[in-house]
């Protein structure tokens, strides 16, 4: 196969991969990509390593082991290929070159590689992860970065676009596409991601793949295990005239032309290099086949057990300041304050059903939304500070945006990293993420002396209850003991401004007594109809 | 026809209309639009004792047929309760089997399109789904609409109301000519029984406004908008408590039973005593009846009663 070839593969595959994902987020359980969606969920680096500590030793959280072994082999193509943020900082090269001089086009070698920068935010990530907090991991993993920029901005024109055609379908009496509510995030969520979106459009743009080389965590750890590969590129001395055309197109900046050197730490397998050089000057070859002058790295990069050593005293003197950042994650009380006619006190924040306790949830979910996006009733919503700094925009449940449905598991199935459990329906409808409070001095039936029972009403468990109350009138009254939390009562509440039942959420969700299920229906013993 | 035309017959149309209304009274210009009680055998027809599809028949039957109903060329919106994300064996949403018997019915009786939709109360899409409604409206040649989204919702004045004097109600509904309320009959925690006119909170968009308004008074407004021309009220499986929702088959008797009538009121107050519930007792059937929107007293009635 001719080696410049190996770049055509490498767009089609990441072009094919990141629009499968594209639509995982954008229309969850509805795209025709999504079987490969849900196998690629699987080979994220960092949800990966999150879900295997999450599960243990389940064989689907084994994906970073196979992304690994291919950077141990290939080097980054997990960066260039897999990688969504990877193929949209492609996207943003490419589109940017549209825009740019032909000179302006060219990248350049950079001896500079920042290495402190690079393993300092590693060391930083790896710190606060081990503390419990995943606020850096949140803040720089790529997979998480995508997933937010996708169901913050790019979903809501998706949706935009799709209803304006359902709506003209409408029009013609044809029913073929289902409209969606406009999914809109809360508005400081919608900014983080709106300046992640920028800053890494901007890094792209300017010098190719930097944040890859610099910020990102997944990155860093991915240019550690490749800096010695198996299978490496390396200058043919025979054919390179030095024309300099690899270099100019190395989004990596990792590519000397002169010297014939390439940092593999660096290099993330884009293959732009072998389509770019005129002759035969590049050679994709396994380690062992190589003649010895033909492995070359730059300078600085030959000290790679210095590379290491310098990685491993920024994490052993950050490991020193563990519990400081400890104290300073955890510092935040879990709690949501709503102020009320009659004030809601401590409403406690609720997470998901399958994510097992506050704990569990915030050291583990990598704040990716697909849940936001995949949930039916649209009650996941991201926080930004509810949870502290340990659990910074991760998600929580919204009972004034909907409710939690009785009979759904959608988040638990989608969930990458095991931050919610997998539920099948009857685990999940005995899972208690939440009590239920009732405060009769704000309650329609009380104040207007009206019948109303809305709570009671959406209830599906009847852990409230419409009881009989002055004249002829009924109130609810709240069996805490078999309510579930889904907040269906503080949703359906029709009180304005603040809600006279609602939902505090469980740090550590229990069981509920199940629902007694008898024989099913009665028969009817009257013979006659009562009119 | 060109404008002018169109504006001179409107306007010769609208004065005649006028006229007609003042002279002769109230009663209905179009059968469609009538809740005219001549236009069926019997003010009430109640069947017991078989299966939701052979209940139906017999009893439309008994009334005459859906042809006195649906005339050819005109479009129905039924108004089926599918408002819970439960299977159809937890009745918590009309009878599937029974919608489709009446899709069908108004298609055979020649209408050119009979919609049904439900603002639901769980999530719109597994409540159509999991009730097993949306796909009966379409295996009986029907279509199931959105009504998820504001934007599907018009709002109107409904005069003579005490409390719910404007509501925001489905534009499909609004157009119609026929519009048929096919409830099921339900046991219900603060209404005590939801049945025909509590089933039409599902085709207005905000049912909060009723909850905060004196929910009685309201459910008994609405029906000033617009009366159902048809209620066929699904007593095959009666959820007798823990309504409206239910927690599981337990909550049900099996009554075997449907009830249908064109007076409303009727057949709220039918329902009612089926539940064990006498009619004056329920807020909204006691304020429709005071407010003459039908007869709660069933005694007068000429009723049709049969035992399969």
């Amino acid at each position: 196969m001719k080696l410049s070839n190996l770049r055509r593969i490498r767009i089609a595959v990441s072009l094919f991969l990141f629009l499968s994902m594209l639509f995982l987020f954008l229309a969850t359980g509805r795209g025709i990509l999504d079987p490969v969606a849900n196998v690629l969920l699987h080979l994220q680096l960092l949800p990966s390593l999150l879900s295997f500590f999450a599960l243990f030793f389940s064989i689907t959280t084994l994906g970073f082991v196979l992304i690994i072994l291919l950077t141990l082999v290939f080097g980054r193509v997990y960066c260039s290929s897999i990688c969504p943020l990877g193929t949209f900082q492609d996207i943003m090269i490419a589109f940017s070159r549209l825009f740019k001089s032909r000179k302006n086009r060219r990248f350049n070698y950079t001896s500079n590689r920042k290495r402190l920068l690079r393993y300092g935010v590693l060391a930083a990530t790896l710190i606060f992860w081990i503390s419990g907090s995943l606020f850096l991991i949140n803040l720089l993993d790529p997979y998480s970065n995508f997933g937010k920029i996708s169901v913050s901005l790019f979903k809501p024109a998706y949706i935009w676009i799709t209803n304006s055609a359902a709506f003209l379908l409408e029009g013609l009496d044809i029913f073929l596409i289902s409209p969606r509510s406009m999914h809109t995030l809360p508005f400081d969520v919608i900014l983080v991601s709106g300046i992640v979106f920028l800053v890494i459009s901007i890094m792209a743009v300017w010098r190719g793949r930097l944040f890859c080389n610099t910020l990102c965590p997944a990155g860093s750890i991915l240019g550690l295990l490749s800096l010695k590969p198996l299978y490496r590129i390396v200058f043919n001395e025979k054919e390179c005239t030095f024309c300099r055309k690899c270099e100019w197109v190395c989004k990596a900046e990792c590519l000397n032309s002169r010297t014939h050197e390439v940092d593999y730490s660096r290099c993330i397998n884009c293959f732009n290099c072998f389509s770019a050089c005129p002759n035969e000057g590049l050679q994709y070859k396994p380690v062992f086949a190589l003649n010895k002058t033909e492995v070359k790295q730059p300078l600085e990069g030959k000290a790679s057990p210095d590379e290491k050593r310098q990685f491993m005293l920024t994490l052993v003197t950050g490991m020193l300041s563990i519990p400081l950042i400890s104290k300073l994650a955890r510092s935040r009380p879990v709690h949501t304050d709503q102020p009320g006619m009659v004030p809601i006190e401590n409403q406690k924040v609720v997470t998901p059903p399958g994510s097992l306790s506050h704990d569990h949830f915030t050291s583990n979910c990598i704040a990716c939304y697909l849940c936001v996006s995949a949930c039916p009733t649209k009650v996941i919503v991201p926080s930004f500070f509810d949870y502290g700094l340990a659990g910074f925009m991760q998600p929580k449940l919204d009972y004034h945006k909907n409710f939690c449905n009785f009979d759904c598991v959608r988040c638990t199935e989608v969930c990458p990293t095991g931050a919610i459990t997998k539920q099948s329906e009857e685990e999940k409808k005995l899972i208690k993420i939440g009590d239920v409070r009732f405060l009769a001095e704000s309650c329609i039936v009380t104040v207007n002396r009206t019948d109303c029972g809305a709570c009671s009403e959406h209830c599906p468990t009847k852990a409230v209850q419409m009881v009989p109350y002055e004249d002829g009138l009924f109130i609810p009254e709240v069996y805490p003991e078999i309510c579930v939390g889904c907040g269906a009562c503080e949703y359906a509440c029709p009180t304005t401004p603040f809600k006279a039942i609602y939902v505090t959420g469980l740090p550590v969700h229990q069981e509920a007594v199940p629902i007694e299920d008898a024989d099913g229906p009665r028969e009817d013993d009257a013979d006659d109809f009562p009119f | 026809m060109d404008r002018r035309q169109f504006l001179r017959k409107g306007f010769l149309f609208s004065a005649l209309g006028s006229l007609y209304a003042s002279t002769i009274g109230k009663i209905p210009l179009f059968a469609s639009r009538s809740n005219s009680l001549q236009a069926g055998n019997y003010d009430l027809v109640a069947v017991r004792g078989g299966e939701p599809v052979d209940l139906y028949r017999r009893a439309m039957d008994e009334m005459g047929g859906m042809g006195l109903y649906v005339k050819p060329g005109q479009t129905v919106v039924i108004k089926p309760n599918s408002s819970w994300d439960t299977p159809p064996e937890r009745a918590a949403n009309t009878n599937p089997d029974l919608v489709e018997a009446i899709v069908r019915d108004c298609v055979e009786a020649g209408a050119s399109r009979v919609l049904a939709f439900d603002n639901t109360c769980d999530n719109w899409e597994r409540s159509y789904d999991n009730s097993g409604v949306a796909e009966a409206v379409r295996r009986g040649g029907g279509q199931m609409l959105h009504a998820h989204l504001e934007r599907y919702y018009t709002d109107v004045n409904i005069s003579g109301a005490k409390r719910l004097t404007s509501a925001k109600v489905f534009d499909r509904l609004i157009n119609s000519d026929v519009f048929i309320n096919v409830p099921v009959l339900k046991h219900h925690g603060s209404t005590t029984v939801t049945i025909a006119m509590k089933n039409l909170m599902g085709v207005v968009w905000d049912r909060g406004y009723w909850h905060r308004n004196d929910l009685h008074q309201c459910i008994a407004d609405f029906c000033l908008y617009r009366k159902p021309d048809l209620n066929i009220i699904d007593a095959y499986l009666v959820m007798t408590q823990n309504g409206p929702r239910g927690t599981s088959e337990a909550d049900l008797t099996r009554m075997r039973s449907i009830i249908v009538s064109s007076d409303i009121v009727a057949a709220d107050a039918a329902g009612a005593l089926m539940l064990g519930h006498q009619p004056a007792d329920i807020g909204h059937i006691r304020i429709a009846s005071e407010m003459n929107l039908g007869r709660m007293n069933l005694d007068n009635l000429n009723i049709r009663r049969v035992a399969l």
